[in-house]
């Protein structure tokens, strides 16, 4: 649901679904460049109009309403509009703090996990992102290069759980102290007994919660 | 049942469907062909379809080797696209199927998808680096105005304290003591120019830069500035002088920020200038506003220089006419004045020969020239 007193409507949302459904990139364009002109907070764009519609884009998928094709072009179209968003990003102050944020191996969806490292941004941490489907020892030999005070990663697909728990084991082994945030639309249908099972591992199911962890931090 | 099966093969399934005649025009054609071509099939020549650059196809030909599949592209709707087609001849007819290799298709797709989130997020990156950046750069700027600021007082002092000494000491100096002296003083002159220099661009750079702007007659900051050149073009055996066909008006201007712009204008003139050359200041009143042009007789300025030179560091490659040292910022810093005012400057080569440097000033800076 969009929040309380946003600056997206229902009639501005169910338009851009429309637009986002049917590819017409340039129109999604227009409409999110519109919101930034207007001056719309990152956290509001993300939230309201990404992140909701991009749910609603995986239901529609996982009810068998649209193709992988029609998702994933979805998805390049949501990917492409985050770097409208840059300009303002990364222009915040900087706290000095690091992170460093991941999907996991046969992990093809890189989008929430890259507005996780966004969000880092937005609180003036280096939100440093890997992509999608990157090896554990790559991400390894990046946390030896940054020295990162939390390391973030994300799982789509439950099945993917195998990989995710070998990428927390290979960090484990190097960093034994480092702070995990794990989180992803794959925890919806289980798994977090095993992220429970890790010591300083700590689940994040929205962007909010994110947000309230790094005000703590 | 086979009925059924027929049906869906050809009317429901992504496969391509022509019957041909023995002239290779299509009598017959499925659903899924005319959706992919969008055209109507009946009675076109299957050749009309096929993106043949050879010119050479001929479903009679393809048919004699019907156990073999033929990579062929089809005018489709939008770009054309590939399939495999199959051509066998049953009677005098030919039966042409064609299928799509899907699994290229969706191995293609998921590359390119792929190829997009990198590029997704090297922008990603580009933009942090830049962002990184801007900061370095700010720190620079910063650091650079405190540092020339620090530094401007005990340098103004050394320039002063030389100058008293030259006029009231010399005599009980000896003649080589009196030129270590000048020596000290024109090269702290000189040092205080770039420490004004550094200021002006690191208040240009911090967005602190602003003008004061009030009626003036642009005689006013050329005519001080002439007196403060006369002494130096003298020397070097440099001819200054103004050419003014009419009065101008009196316009709103920061009288010493565009003294300064003639001060480089007219320096820089002086330097390109070979001894006995001239420098002129053209005043005119012209459609945008008042234009002044500082036209010296030394070298051309290479065309592709033109533009460059207005910017923070560029020399140009022209030999001055004398060495006489600068930072490469007097001219970006006038373009920047200029630009407060929302008046132009350009340089050229005139065609009497020799280099110009331009600049317009509107008559009210308020609404800008009159040509925008």
């Amino acid at each position: 649901m969009i929040s309380e007193g946003s600056m997206i409507h229902e009639t501005f949302y169910g338009e851009y679904l429309k637009n986002l459904l049917a590819g017409h990139h340039r129109k999604c364009r227009g409409m999110v460049q519109e919101l930034i002109d207007e001056g719309i907070g990152i956290k509001e764009l993300y939230t309201d109009l990404f992140q909701r519609s991009m749910y609603e884009v995986g239901e529609l998928w996982e009810n068998n309403r649209i193709t992988v094709a029609r998702e994933h072009l979805a998805t390049s179209i949501t990917d492409s509009l985050l770097n409208l968003a840059y300009p303002s990003l990364f222009s915040t102050a900087r706290t000095g703090k690091r992170a460093v944020v991941s999907c996991s191996v046969n992990e093809y969806h890189q989008i929430g996990a890259k507005m996780v490292a966004d969000i880092f941004e937005l609180h003036g941490w280096d939100g440093h992102f890997l992509g999608a489907n990157a090896p554990a020892e790559d991400m390894a030999r990046f946390i030896h290069e940054v020295n990162p005070d939390v390391v973030g990663l994300s799982l789509s697909l439950l099945s993917n759980m195998d990989k995710l728990k070998h990428h927390i084991d290979v960090i484990r082994a190097d960093f034994p102290q480092m702070d995990l945030l794990v989180g992803g639309q794959a925890f919806r249908w289980g798994g977090l007994e095993v992220i429970g099972s890790y010591g300083r591992t700590q689940y994040i199911p929205s962007l909010e919660r994110l947000e309230a962890t790094l005000a703590e931090a | 049942m086979e009925e059924e099966i027929l049906f869906y093969l050809l009317e429901r399934a992504p496969l391509l469907f022509f019957v041909v005649d023995n002239r290779g025009r299509i009598v017959q054609a499925n659903g899924y062909a005319e959706t992919v071509t969008g055209f109507q099939l009946r009675g076109t020549p299957l050749a009309d379809l096929i993106v043949d650059f050879s010119g050479t196809f001929d479903p009679g030909n393809l048919a004699r080797e019907s156990h073999k599949e033929h990579l062929l592209n089809i005018k489709a709707r939008g770009l054309p696209q590939s399939y495999y087609f199959t051509f066998t001849e049953v009677q005098d007819q030919v039966l042409v199927f064609g299928r799509s290799d899907t699994e290229e298709i969706e191995s293609t797709r998921r590359k390119v998808q792929s190829l997009n989130e990198d590029l997704n997020n090297l922008t990603r990156k580009l933009h942090k680096t830049n962002a990184q950046l801007e900061q370095l750069n700010r720190l620079k700027d910063q650091f650079l105005g405190m540092a020339t600021h620090d530094l401007r007082k005990p340098v103004s002092a050394i320039v002063h304290y030389t100058e008293f000494l030259l006029d009231e000491a010399t005599e009980a100096l000896t003649s080589e003591h009196v030129g270590f002296l000048q020596t000290i003083h024109s090269s702290t002159a000189l040092m205080r120019r770039v420490i004004d220099d550094f200021l002006d661009i690191s208040l240009i750079e911090s967005g602190r830069f602003h003008v004061n702007l009030d009626a003036t007659s642009m005689e006013e900051p050329m005519n001080r500035s002439l007196e403060l050149h006369r002494p130096v073009a003298k020397k070097h055996g440099v001819a200054l002088r103004v050419s003014q066909l009419k009065p101008l008006p009196v316009i709103l201007m920061d009288d010493f920020k565009v003294e300064q712009v003639f001060n480089n204008l007219i320096s820089n003139a002086i330097e390109h200038s070979p001894t006995g050359g001239q420098v002129v200041i053209d005043l005119s009143l012209t459609g945008e506003g008042v234009t002044v042009a500082v036209k010296n007789t030394g070298d051309t300025i290479p065309i592709p220089e033109l533009e460059k030179l207005f910017e923070p560091f560029e020399r140009g490659q022209n030999r001055k006419a004398r060495g006489i040292r600068s930072t490469g910022l007097g001219l970006s810093i006038s373009k920047k004045i200029i630009e407060a005012h929302h008046g132009r400057i350009w340089a050229e080569n005139p065609e009497e020969g020799g280099a110009a440097f331009c600049f317009t000033l509107p008559l009210d800076p308020q609404r800008g020239l009159r040509s925008e």
